[in-house]
């Protein structure tokens, strides 16, 4: 009997306090934060576009060696360099001022191209060109930023092997 | 012989041939497998579950959805074009999807199953009836409706590379242009190439870039062209990858050679290419 009293007062309470409106806005909302495909969260691919008719070959870019062949070769080259200059330290057993500038600049160049590669697979120029403009300034200023760090520990300070050593031992 | 009694087997084991009408039924061949039936017992049925992608571009604001249809393996083909062809006949004829050939060789019914790109006609349905095998249209590519990728970027960037033989000189006076036995060796593995395009889809660096980035199967096509003796235009053709896009977007992700149906290695041409630009340049 009291059971039945309270619940009935509770409901009573109830559609006193909760307005009509709210009661029609609340799964409005939740769609909206369960939302997967709202607009910030998933890129819009955007749509298809199809330049010239579709039996048209598409734009071939103009041939330059230096974003081409001879970008390719320069990255190997600076990666397949690093690989002794990385073990010459631990084969030496001392760290040489030579071979630690040598390892400095190839690791600065390395990773200047790993990361400029990045802004170029995602931050393409026909979808994000502003973006992409501001990355590739961010990217140079980190790489300078980088270099000049590298040089001053190189010049003032331990050297960057002794350094690792150090921070590996600390 | 074995293989030559299974599609017999399999038919007597479909309960269609009862629903024959008699007029059919009255060939000797019917009448022979009639008198057979007796002895094949009946499978206990198989049933698995399909979960398909559907989308209609006639409802195109309606979202993608799987859509599940159960089916008896025991009365179905192998391989999971047989199952698909089974579920547009038999249940949903709305479900569409490309299919030719149905031993490999077209290249139609590439789709993404079980998470792998690959021939529909080629994978053989995975019996545990306690899984399901999803079924997806290519990934990253504009869906035309259900399975249906739009290919249409993909066959201008295989015409962008000109897939055809350029002779400096003319053929000699009626005779084709010869070539070596070692030097046809070299076309091996490259010239097998359907463009199913299941790898240039499984490449996530053609999924961010395929606007510009060629994709394995076009570059593959790009080298069989490249390494065939014959062609006088690999200077042109050289050039016309020579810059950060076209080519130099594989970083040897591998996905290619994982998934291509056929068990070729665009990778592999990919590297050549890059070996080849660097020694001309």
């Amino acid at each position: 009997m009291a059971s039945t009293l309270r619940s009935s007062a509770a409901r009573r309470i109830l559609a006193a306090t909760k307005p009509t409106s709210a009661i029609r806005l609340l799964p409005q909302t939740r769609v909206a934060a369960f939302h997967a495909s709202q607009k910030h969260q998933i890129l819009p691919p955007g749509p298809q576009v199809v330049h010239g008719t579709v039996n048209d070959p598409v734009p071939v870019p103009i041939a330059n060696a230096t974003h081409g062949s001879y970008h390719w070769a320069f990255e190997r080259i600076i990666a397949l360099g690093m690989i002794p200059l990385t073990v010459a330290p631990f084969a030496a057993g001392s760290a040489n001022p030579a071979l630690d500038a040598a390892l400095g600049t190839a690791l600065v160049l390395h990773s200047h191209i790993g990361f400029d590669a990045c802004v170029t697979d995602y931050f393409p120029k026909r979808q994000y060109p502003r973006t992409r403009t501001f990355m590739i300034w961010l990217l140079r200023a980190s790489t300078i930023t980088a270099a000049v760090g590298l040089f001053s520990i190189q010049t003032n300070d331990v050297g960057l092997t002794e350094g690792i050593k150090r921070f590996w031992r600390a | 012989m074995a293989s030559l009694r299974q599609p017999t087997l399999r038919l007597l084991a479909s309960s269609n041939i009862r629903r024959f009408s008699p007029t059919i039924i009255n060939s000797t061949r019917c009448l022979a497998t009639l008198a057979k039936e007796e002895i094949v017992t009946k499978k206990e049925p198989l049933v698995k579950k399909f979960s398909i992608y559907r989308w209609s571009p006639d409802e195109p604001t309606k979202k993608p959805q799987m859509q599940e249809y159960s089916l008896d393996l025991n009365e179905c083909g192998p391989m999971v074009l047989d199952a698909l062809i089974k579920i547009k006949n038999e249940m949903d004829p709305t479900l569409t999807f490309r299919r030719s050939c149905r031993e490999g060789i077209c290249g139609s019914c590439a789709m993404n199953i079980e998470g792998t790109n690959t021939l529909a006609c080629l994978s053989r349905i995975n019996r545990d009836a306690s899984s399901t095998t999803r079924i997806y249209p290519l990934p990253h590519m504009y869906v035309v409706k259900d399975l249906v990728p739009d290919l249409t970027n993909f066959y201008k960037q295989y015409k962008s590379i000109q897939p055809y033989l350029q002779s400096k000189e003319p053929a000699p006076e009626g005779k084709e242009f010869l070539q070596t036995k070692e030097d046809r060796k070299k076309l091996d593995g490259l010239y097998e190439c359907i463009l199913c395009a299941c790898c240039s889809t499984s490449c996530p660096s053609y999924w961010w870039n395929q606007e510009e980035y060629l994709g394995p199967a076009v570059l593959m096509q790009a080298y069989r062209w490249l390494a065939d003796s014959r062609d006088g235009k690999s200077g042109q053709r050289k050039d016309m990858l020579e810059n950060s896009m076209s080519l130099y977007r594989c970083h040897t992700i591998m996905n290619c050679a994982r998934t291509c149906p056929k068990g070729l290695n665009p990778g592999l041409a990919i590297a050549k290419i890059k070996m080849m630009m660097v020694q001309s340049a």
